[in-house]
């Protein structure tokens, strides 16, 4: 029976060329590999055959709305027993179904294969906490998104397994027909792309690249007048210049803070309206005034900077703050009042 | 994360203010440093204004509001910690030696972004302890307080002066 499913499969493969189909065929062989003894004990019980014919009989939509209620029911339950009777042999089983769908017609190959990445991908996320279930299933799922698992999750192995996951997600659009021996039982899931090395070390250090490299673009969209630069060293560059202003900025406005403090009048109930205040007002102000910092930045060395921005930020906040701080205040105490927090300019 | 996004392009207030990160981060930091700044008010003698040791104490002050406000990260533990423990020299001073699988393909280059790391590593607190993906991460969530701390700062200041 199962000789019939790979000749099934076999034919129809040699008209596509879809990537997703090998990986997917080459996962559910691995796993029929690894619980061949299962399936064997289960598949001389009579009843396997019929059920399988059936799926082979029935048409495509069928087939699709199979495998979407089985990963639907993956995503309620984990571990369901599906409706059809098996009890241990519920991989094999899956397997089967979703080869034989995907084997079927294109349209409703990549219709599938979308829905399937997208149930996927939501299950995969509630997954990520289960990390028992997670190692089997991990050779299951090889499409993921799950950038916000990898930048929240503080586990470091499942921070791998995530990252990896991410970058086989990548790199799955290329066909990886000789690559694709790299499968381990442990959390490191990577496809390599044609033509790069597959061994164990190579893999791990592009996982860890893609990682730094994703972290980089997030600091490049904080840092401003990073898009500018290109390359790694220019943007560590920005960004060390960034922050070295910006402590400079704030031990200037300490030292500022410190002369004036004994002039302090600070009532609690004025401070928490200042405060909205000026995290209201000031975020505007502050966003305007960086050009000004870029400006100044390659004036680096100077130790007038400090003093220098501050000049250029004050006119833009006396400006801003004058005319609506009038009104402000006796708004902003009903603003605080209530719950709710309008920004009105 | 989207929310962090949202929160980036536009401004978002939502109706349960206590959630919105920054916010959270602005109202923590003021009222550490209100009280501590009329406290060192209260508590010095008037001849010590615009001192040395006085505008320390501010700084410190503002350091640890900063450190205290943004305790989910490693960075302000470090600095925590550096700023409870009595301030000392240190002539052994060793940067953790960043993991140089940093490798790109040309070696100079790498060489260079190593030396930019080593100097990332001085600027962020507890630096010297991370590795490189450490660092990248901690850079940013402290490049986000410190511009916060800084409007704060600034309209503390500007209060005053107005």
């Amino acid at each position: 029976m199962l000789e019939s499913l790979v000749s099934l499969e076999s034919m129809s493969l040699s008209s596509m060329d879809v990537s997703v189909l090998e990986r997917l065929k080459w996962l559910q062989q691995q796993q029929q590999q690894q619980q061949q003894q299962q399936q064997q004990q289960v598949l001389s019980s009579t009843n396997a055959s019929p059920e399988l014919l059936q799926f082979h009989g029935t048409n495509n939509d069928e087939l699709l709305q199979n495998t979407f209620s089985h990963f639907q029911m993956l995503r309620s339950g984990f571990g369901p027993n599906y409706s059809m009777g098996f009890g241990p042999s519920h991989e094999p089983m899956d397997g089967c179904i979703s080869r034989t769908n995907s084997c079927q017609m294109d349209q409703a190959d990549t219709v599938g294969v979308m829905l399937k990445n997208s149930e996927e991908n939501i299950a995969f996320s509630l997954k990520s906490k289960r990390k028992s279930e997670v190692k089997t299933r991990a050779e299951e799922k090889t499409e993921k998104k799950i950038k916000v698992e990898a930048e929240t999750e503080s586990n470091m192995k499942v921070k791998s397994n995530l990252s990896n996951t991410e970058a086989s997600s990548e790199t799955s659009k290329q066909t990886s027909k000789g690559a694709s021996e790299i499968q381990k039982l442990d959390y490191i899931h990577v496809r390599a792309r044609r033509g790069q090395a597959t061994d164990r070390h190579s893999l791990a250090e592009r996982a860890r690249r893609e990682k730094i490299s994703k972290k980089m673009k997030y600091l490049q969209d904080l840092v401003p007048g990073c898009n500018k630069v290109t390359g790694r060293a220019g943007m560590l560059d920005e960004i060390i210049n960034y922050v070295q202003s910006l402590q400079r900025q704030v031990e200037f406005l300490s030292m500022k803070l410190a002369v004036l403090n004994p002039e302090l009048e600070l009532a609690m109930e004025d401070l928490s309206v200042k405060q909205f205040q000026a995290y209201f007002t000031n975020l505007p102000v502050l966003v305007a005034s960086k050009p000004s910092l870029m400006v100044d930045a390659p004036l680096f060395p100077l130790d007038q900077q400090g003093s220098l921005d501050l000049s250029v930020i004050n006119p833009n906040q006396a400006t801003s703050i004058e005319a609506p701080s009038a009104s402000w205040e006796t708004q902003s105490q009903s603003l605080y009042n209530t719950s709710s927090l309008g920004f009105q300019y | 994360m989207e929310r962090q996004i949202i929160n980036k392009r536009k401004r978002v207030f939502s109706l349960q203010e206590k959630k919105n990160p920054k916010a959270v981060f602005a109202r923590r930091y003021v009222n550490h440093l209100v009280p501590a700044l009329s406290k060192i008010n209260m508590n010095k003698p008037s001849s010590q204004i615009n001192s040395k040791t006085f505008e320390q104490t501010v700084k410190h002050e503002v350091d640890m509001a900063l450190a205290l406000s943004a305790r989910e990260f490693a960075w302000s533990r470090f600095l925590q910690h550096k700023l409870l423990s009595p301030p000392h020299e240190d002539p052994s001073y060793s940067p953790k030696i960043l993991e140089t699988s940093i490798c790109k393909q040309d070696g100079t280059e790498g060489a260079e972004i190593k030396k930019k790391l080593e100097e990332l590593q001085k600027l962020v607190p507890g630096g010297e302890e991370m590795n490189m993906e450490e660092i990248l991460s901690e850079v940013g969530s402290y490049i986000v307080c410190l511009e916060l701390q800084m409007i704060v700062l600034k309209s503390l200041v500007q209060d005053n002066i107005s």
